[in-house]
């Protein structure tokens, strides 16, 4: 079993490698929200440009963690449509074991694409001292795993390259809206509050907001305790995805096959 | 194992061995009762039309789904109680790439070790090893995305081998690929089972089939005729004659009023006969359309399936 989930890993890490640029371009999306729109709204808001940017610093790395996790999750829709997959399939190894490795691998990938992006905290105006910058990637880690378990989720449903991005649009923004990350939560209308304490993204930026300003929303045990309860959630429902998978090697994706 | 069919001790288990095998998917029958057995160290051929249903026993027998019903074993193991044990036994080329064109062949071939739970130095060295024994180490550091797509083929079969299976499931191998490259991809894959290993594999094209010990040949999702290439050819016994007329109606009705019986359809008239060669002369004097080709020749498996199912081969079987 363990090896089967290192042998995973190893294979989806290698041909993550080969795409290595990916981490540079990924670097876009986050810094267009730090810098341009931080800039634009944090001229208009309340606390001024150089605390807005600070503020959503946590946002952003989470936004960014969030697309590059469902990001890796896609390849599982793309090797759907080569033979690739079921070369993996017909391995002797548990249908488990794939779903761990595909999930851990992807976390690792969203985790390196955030290590990327850290160091540029100080020009947010976020500079981390030596603890909360532990505290910042400890979280970053926590927040990894949960998205690589929000994309493989989602990604084991769908056999379409083209259904998958909208479908998976339709989850993440709404997600990453509702989390805080652009703005308080505290200062949010009521039902946003009550609706961000059902969303993963809300816990992961509270507890980086924590590491960098201090501050958060929910009690941080409550937030760490929310993130593991989802990757518990969600790993066992991608594992039950592929443990059913036995006769279709499209892995259960027929439910919500789109006709081609 | 205790459910293994009865089989006298010392006796190695049939490589394949499907019996009353039926795969319904919603109200289509793609298998409408099975049974093959191939024995160790065959080479065995399913041929027959796109949608005859070869690429679901294919499947089935990869473990990749599971049978309506009936039963199928491979190397005497269930292929879904035991599909576990099995997976490892196996070496399989799917009709679709199956290795990662970003990466060079030698990389693909390790990871697949590692998949298969050999240990890092233990993959290394059997990517070199497989990739020599088929002679494409020169190939094996480039991304496979630059290969051409015989030597990709070459790098699924290497794929497949890298495992050292005794069994080597191919689907549609050579799909693709032209006349000369298919004939090296064959050559390669005889020398295989010639070494002991069990082939089983699914083709459309017949002179593919032919390389073959044995060959099923299917279509409907039954098999209408299974044997050597050589039993399956006698069937028809004789020879053919083919003709080709200025108007080949005419042609037909006349060979049947005069006791001939061609072959209906087809672009050419195909006549079955015991003694070709003498029968020839006469039809070219006696016909009363000009023939604008004639030719005799020895059955071929396209001809035989042609007779046994009253279509060719790369027409697809469609009601």
């Amino acid at each position: 079993m363990i090896r089967g989930i290192v042998a995973v890993v190893i294979l989806d890490l290698k041909r993550f490698w080969v795409d290595r640029v990916r981490l540079v371009a990924g670097l876009a999306q986050p810094l267009l929200y730090l810098f341009v729109l931080g800039a634009g709204l944090g001229a208009s808001s309340r606390m001024g440009g150089g605390d807005y940017r600070r503020f959503i610093f946590p946002g952003t790395m989470a936004l960014s963690l969030l697309f590059s996790a469902t990001f890796a999750a896609i390849t599982i829709v793309f090797d759907r449509q080569i033979g690739f997959f079921k070369a993996v399939l017909v391995a002797p190894i548990p249908r488990p074991a794939i779903a761990l490795g595909k999930i851990i691998a992807g976390a690792v990938q969203s985790f390196a694409q955030g290590m990327v992006l850290l160091p540029f905290a100080p020009l947010a105006g976020a500079s981390l001292n030596p603890l909360q910058a532990a505290e910042m990637i400890g979280a970053m880690a926590l927040a990894s795993l949960t998205f690589s378990s929000i994309g493989m989720a989602i990604a084991c449903r769908f056999n379409s390259t083209t259904v998958f991005p909208v479908a998976s649009n339709a989850v993440l923004m709404p997600m990453f809206f509702l989390s805080g990350g652009l703005y308080p939560l505290k200062a949010a209308p009521h039902w946003m509050q009550v609706a961000a304490h059902f969303d993963p993204v809300a816990y992961a930026v509270d507890l980086m907001r924590e590491a960098v300003l201090g501050e958060s929303f929910f009690p941080v045990p409550l937030s760490l305790g929310a993130l593991v309860l989802t990757i518990v959630i969600l790993v066992s429902a991608s594992v039950s995805v592929f443990n059913r998978g036995e006769d279709d090697s499209s892995l259960g994706a027929s439910r919500f096959r789109w006709r081609r | 194992m205790s459910n293994a069919p009865a089989r006298p001790a010392g006796v190695p288990p049939a490589a394949v061995d499907v019996e009353a095998l039926v795969k319904h998917y919603g109200r289509v029958e793609a298998l409408r009762g099975i049974d093959i057995r191939v024995e160790q160290g065959e080479m065995f051929a399913l041929l027959g039309p796109n949608g005859a249903g070869k690429t679901t026993l294919f499947s089935i027998l990869a473990t990749l789904r599971a049978p309506t019903s009936g039963s199928a074993r491979v190397l005497g193991r269930d292929v879904v109680a035991e599909r576990d044990a099995l997976r490892r036994e196996m070496g399989i080329v799917f009709q679709e790439p199956a290795i990662e064109q970003r990466l060079s062949g030698r990389d693909n071939l390790f990871l697949m070790g590692l998949l298969y739970g050999l240990t890092r130095a233990g993959a290394r060295r059997r990517a070199s090893e497989v990739l020599e024994r088929l002679g494409i180490t020169d190939l094996a550091d480039r991304r496979a995305q630059q290969l051409s797509g015989g030597q990709r083929r070459k790098l699924e079969l290497a794929r497949a081998l890298v495992t050292d299976p005794r069994i080597l499931f191919l689907d549609e191998a050579t799909l693709g690929l032209d006349v000369d490259a298919r004939r090296t991809f064959w050559g390669q894959v005889r020398d295989l089972a010639d070494a002991g290993r069990t082939v089983f594999f699914t083709t459309h094209y017949m002179e593919e089939a032919d390389v073959a010990d044995r060959i099923a040949l299917i279509d409907f999702g039954v098999i209408v005729a299974l044997g050597t290439p050589g039993e399956l050819k006698a069937r028809l016994g004789g020879g053919i004659v083919s003709l080709t007329t200025d108007d080949n109606a005419r042609a037909r009705a006349w060979l049947s009023e005069h006791g001939f019986a061609p072959e209906p359809g087809g672009q050419e008239i195909v006549l079955l006969h015991a003694d070709p060669a003498a029968v020839l002369p006469e039809l070219l004097r006696n016909l009363p359309v000009r023939v604008e080709r004639a030719e005799v020749h020895a059955p071929s498996l396209a001809d035989v399936f042609l007779k046994l199912t009253g279509r060719g081969l790369e027409g697809g079987s469609k009601p």
